[in-house]
């Protein structure tokens, strides 16, 4: 019905958009792991061509990152952090998703707009609201004093991992708990209630079938959180600002703003890309055979 | 244990399995999760709305409340209010600029890509559809690093800045506009096209007067989602900034609470937050008018529906 | 092969003492069938210490207090007695560091045009958007440390002073002929600082200032108690530095490792005691309160005062120490002419306005806080005018401070860049 060269025209311009701002790009970071710099202004000097790149750089950082080199430390402590915010997330956030998808009767709209709404307060702004409040004037302070709880304010943004780490889940669990949402929502309801009929406890019959059948959404989510997270250097700076609480994101960050080692930066982006890569690809597979399903 | 031990122990339970009982309420919603749920709204709310509230501080503080005023940190503050300071008000227009354009690039390119990679078959369309998700998947510092050195070392005809900016913006929210529209297509189905080009229709009148005006629910959704994401970017746009005439307000806001904030910062960002917010509410109430009559095949929420599936 | 070698060798000379653009000997390099790409990797800076003394960008000896530099010429200065170009004016600048009311507008005024102001975040992103030509200004600020870059590269062009009359008229004598600008050739001085410490008397018993090495003060265990309120510049040369000063060293230019390595040690050891935030914003935080101690650039406290203190707040509780001269830092920046300028008259007229008695000190009195390189500028009438606390009248400098037998941080060899950034980002792992 439509001629056959219709659908590869309309695909053109977004394709090569990508190509030329997605692709080549990421050739670029190689290019620049791979150059070298300008003699006199120290700026990147990309080399294009695979035949002549010097890998280095590349060596030497990756050399950093065994244990007790230069990035082993602040790689470990980026690891750990991404590791106990997304457990913390999860253990918060998939008793809200499954009590909201299960049980939530009246209140679902509701509460789903409730849920809705931090996902859409900027990132930047939820991360103002937690400094005003963790500051040593703020009202958490105020209140455990005023409880009596504590007899100095605690100084809750000077280098804290605790911090640190509540500040990540603060930020990233509404973008953990819309995707299990939808996970545990696609869930046949009338498994569980034959689980039931065939004389499962309501725990079992969580055991036994919602959580492992809400095993995708689970480790979907996951990946969706801990990819940014492992690219985050901002959440560390703005509630904590000490070299304590750094993650590799902050090195990347380093090397790029001035000096004469963009090839480290550029090195260091390409080893967090190859270490993401697999949760990468998970994800990538996990949508497109949802794609596939959709598409019948 | 006879029948009357046993009706004795339900008669008189322990303080513990009371507590027990009531928390678990087995009859009932597991109080247990009702209160950890309300517990998650409290603490993602209340903070923001703390924020908001000392936008409208009488005084400097934004720990301290010290009286209400409306305006000072809007517009009457001459040297720090939103419209006083110009940097503040710079990065709004800046915002808004990027948000603006990025709308209005991201959409027609998504829309075409969407339609292209839903119907095109062979192994290059399978190709173009792993690009497609790629940028999905990509921390956003990746792709700030990598476009950051493509804008400096390559396409160096475009500066760093605005178009810079826009470009950055546009790769990123493609793919949402995608998956969005793709999705739509899918649920329409190709009925409708058949019945056109049976009843004698033109490929391009079967485009132009039974798929556009179909696929419209989600252009207007992708419209109002490439607004919001593009207007909350603070990687992106801070990779490609050209100095702090280029800064957005994620940027300003980021910037401040290395210093010393004050409620105009708190102003700032609840302008950005009431603009996302409304777009967002905009294209909810849009999309449920325009979907209005169709079998609703998701569940409660369409948009969270949506949203969960494929979002970041 | 052999014959290969030496031609690279020529060019590299050429290149070296200037014969050769950087351009040219990329091309030339090309030309002997090394790929542009690969040429950049050769190392420039080693080839240049064989010849047996530190060379800078293009061959430049690098510059020290002791060891001054003239830069070579680019070309001609514009003639005498032209008359100024029509507008508009464009100049590059860091953010907040120009006030728009009592310089731009003023110049403005004066010479009718438009005057547009770009600003950028750091020096190192000033450099490479004026050399990729992203940027297209008549007048930047740029750092001394930075000046033979702008000239090897070709970036800036020279100056008639005949334009400038306020150089010699007001202008520390000092800097009249700058250890990195021989002769002035290229620059004309703006601002100048030095690096000390800021506290506040209210929350900090100690007094600072009268410790036998006020530096101890990050590294003290006393110092436990204002954990987590102290501060330190976010800056690779100013936090190392500060480490090697408190051990009481004076080579702030230093490329040697063992030296670099005890300052990060000692830097890192700041960590568990006093906790300090790694920040440039002590101009906002000292004045608010969120941070009690902070290495501080001279020029932020009365910018704190100025802009940021709270209305009602004692003014006299912001204290600040530095080493003093040969022991501690001082440093300024400058402001040149780029050489693709098409507006070098107006260029001119603009750092001899910069160079102008009043607007420097309106400049640096109702906005910057850092103050200018002008002889007239003077500790006792700032206070007297109310303008600066009596306690603070340490952060202005004499001309004694700065020039010969000043401690300055200075252009380093790419390596010795390399090295020092390496320290600093081990230092900010905090690992």
């Amino acid at each position: 019905m439509y001629p056959k060269w219709l659908w590869p025209v309309f695909a053109v311009p977004g394709v090569v958009w990508l190509i030329l701002l997605f692709l080549v790009p990421f050739y670029a970071v190689i290019g620049v792991a791979f150059g070298g710099v300008d003699p006199i202004f120290l700026n990147a000097v990309p080399n294009w061509n695979p035949l002549s790149w010097n890998y280095d750089v590349l060596l030497t950082t990756l050399a950093g990152f065994l244990p007790g080199n230069q990035y082993w430390g602040i790689f470990l402590r980026t690891v750990v952090y991404v590791a106990l915010a997304l457990t913390g997330s999860l253990l918060f956030g998939y008793p809200v998703a499954y009590y909201i998808s299960r049980h939530a009767r009246r209140t679902k709209m509701l509460l789903i707009a409730l849920i809705v709404l931090p996902f859409w307060v900027s990132y930047m702004m939820r991360m103002l609201a937690w400094v005003n409040l963790f500051s040593p004037s703020g009202f958490v302070n105020k209140f455990l004093l005023w409880t009596n709880l504590v007899q100095t304010p605690p100084d809750w943004l000077g280098g804290n991992h605790a911090s640190v780490i509540l500040g990540l889940i603060y930020g990233y669990i509404p973008y953990l708990i819309l995707p299990l949402l939808a996970a545990l929502d696609r869930i046949d309801r009338s498994v569980l209630e034959a689980a039931r009929d065939l004389g499962a406890s309501p725990a079992s019959a969580f055991f036994h079938v919602t959580l492992p059948l809400s095993k995708p959404g689970i480790l979907g989510a996951s990946v969706i959180i801990a990819l940014p997270m492992f690219g985050d250097y901002y959440t560390p700076t703005i509630v904590s600002g000490s070299p304590r609480t750094t993650m590799i994101g902050n090195q990347i960050d380093i090397f790029f703003h001035g000096g004469p080692q963009p090839s480290v930066g550029a090195s260091l982006t390409m080893i967090l890309s190859a270490f993401l890569a697999v949760l990468m690809a998970y994800y990538m597979i996990t949508i497109a055979k949802a794609q596939k399903e959709v598409a019948g | 244990m006879t029948a009357v031990t046993e009706r004795r122990r339900i008669a008189a339970p322990s303080t513990a399995q009371r507590i027990r009982n009531w928390i678990l309420n087995p009859w009932g919603e597991p109080r247990g999760l009702v209160v950890i749920t309300w517990i998650y709204v409290a603490i993602s709310i209340v903070p923001v709305v703390v924020a908001i509230m000392f936008s409208f501080n009488a005084g400097r503080s934004v720990t301290a409340w010290q009286g209400f005023s409306l305006t000072r940190w809007y517009l009457d503050d001459p040297r720090s209010s939103v419209i006083g300071d110009p940097r503040l008000q710079h990065a709004l227009l800046q915002s808004l600029k990027l948000a603006g354009l990025t709308m209005l690039i991201a959409t027609p390119l998504g829309v075409m890509l969407a339609l292209g990679l839903a119907r095109w078959r062979g192994r290059l369309a399978s190709a173009s559809n792993f690009i497609m998700l790629f940028p999905l998947v990509t921390p956003e510092l990746v792709m700030g690093v990598s476009l950051f050195l493509v804008f400096v070392n390559l396409f160096t005809f475009i500066p760093l800045g605005t178009t810079a900016q826009v470009m950055g913006h546009v790769t990123f929210s493609l793919s949402y506009v995608v998956v969005i529209v793709r999705g739509r297509l899918f649920s329409i189905g190709r009925q409708y096209e058949e019945a056109a080009a049976d009843l004698g229709a033109t490929p391009w009148e079967t485009l132009r007067l039974v798929v556009l005006p179909l696929l419209l629910p989600a252009i207007f959704s992708s419209l109002m989602m490439v607004f919001a994401i593009s207007i909350d970017d603070f990687v992106i746009s801070a990779w490609l900034s050209c100095g702090s005439s280029c800064d957005t307000v994620p940027i300003r806001v980021y910037s401040s609470t290395r210093g010393a904030p004050l409620p105009s910062i708190n102003a700032l960002a609840t302008v950005m937050v009431a603009m996302t917010l409304t777009a967002i509410g905009i294209a909810w109430v849009v999309h449920r008018y325009m979907t209005r009559g169709e079998r609703r095949t998701g569940k409660q929420g369409g948009m969270t529906q949506a949203m969960g599936a494929f979002d970041l | 092969m052999k014959d290969r070698d030496s031609k690279i060798q020529t060019i590299m000379t050429g290149y070296r003492r200037g014969f050769l653009s950087r351009r040219e000997a990329l091309r030339a390099l090309g030309a002997v069938g090394l790929a542009a790409g690969a040429a950049p990797l050769l190392d420039f800076a080693a080839l240049a210490d064989e010849a047996g003394k530190q060379a800078g960008p293009g061959g430049i000896p690098l510059s020290r207090p002791d060891k001054p530099v003239t830069l070579p010429l680019n070309g001609d200065p514009i003639k005498s007695g032209l008359e100024p170009e029509k507008g508009p004016f464009h100049i590059f600048n860091y953010q907040d560091y120009i006030d728009q009311v009592s310089v731009i507008d003023t110049f403005s005024k004066k010479y009718g045009v438009e005057v547009v102001l770009t600003t950028f975040d750091s020096m190192d992103q000033a450099i490479t958007r004026l050399a990729s030509g992203t940027v297209e200004v008549d007048s930047t600020n740029i750092t001394p440390d930075r000046l033979a870059q702008g000239v090897a590269g070709k970036l800036l062009q020279p100056l008639n002073h005949s334009y400038i009359p306020n150089l010699e008229k007001n202008i520390f004598k000092s800097l009249q002929n700058p250890f990195y600008d021989q002769g002035s050739q290229y620059s004309v001085p703006y601002n100048l600082y030095s690096t000390g410490i800021g506290w506040r008397t209210d929350k900090v018993k100690t007094d600072i200032g009268s410790l036998a090495n006020p530096w101890s003060v990050f590294w003290d265990e006393s110092s436990k108690e204002y954990s987590g309120y102290t501060g330190i510049l976010d800056d690779a040369r100013e936090s190392l530095g500060m480490a090697m000063q408190y051990r009481g060293l004076t080579d702030m230019n230093t490329e040697d490792a063992a030296v670099l390595d005890k300052a990060l040690a000692d830097l890192k050891a700041t960590v568990p005691i006093s906790n300090p935030k790694i920040n440039i914003t002590e101009y906002q935080t000292l004045a608010d309160g969120s941070c009690w101690i902070h290495q501080s650039w001279s020029g932020d406290m009365l910018g704190a005062i100025i802009s940021y203190w709270p209305e009602g707040q004692d003014k006299s509780i912001l204290k600040y120490w530095w080493p003093g001269k040969g022991k501690g830092v001082t440093q300024n920046d400058c402001w040149a002419l780029l050489a693709k300028s098409k507006k070098p008259v107006l260029g001119h007229l603009w750092l001899n306005h910069i160079c102008d008695a009043e607007v420097a000190y309106n400049n640096t009195t109702t906005y910057t806080g850092y103050q200018p390189a002008q002889k007239s500028f003077n500790a006792d009438e700032l206070v007297k005018a109310g303008i600066l606390p009596e306690q603070l009248k340490n952060i202005i400098l004499t001309e004694e401070d700065v020039g010969a037998g000043s401690l300055q941080y200075c252009a380093l060899t790419p390596k010795g860049q390399g090295m020092w950034q390496d320290a600093y980002a081990k230092f900010n792992s905090g690992s």
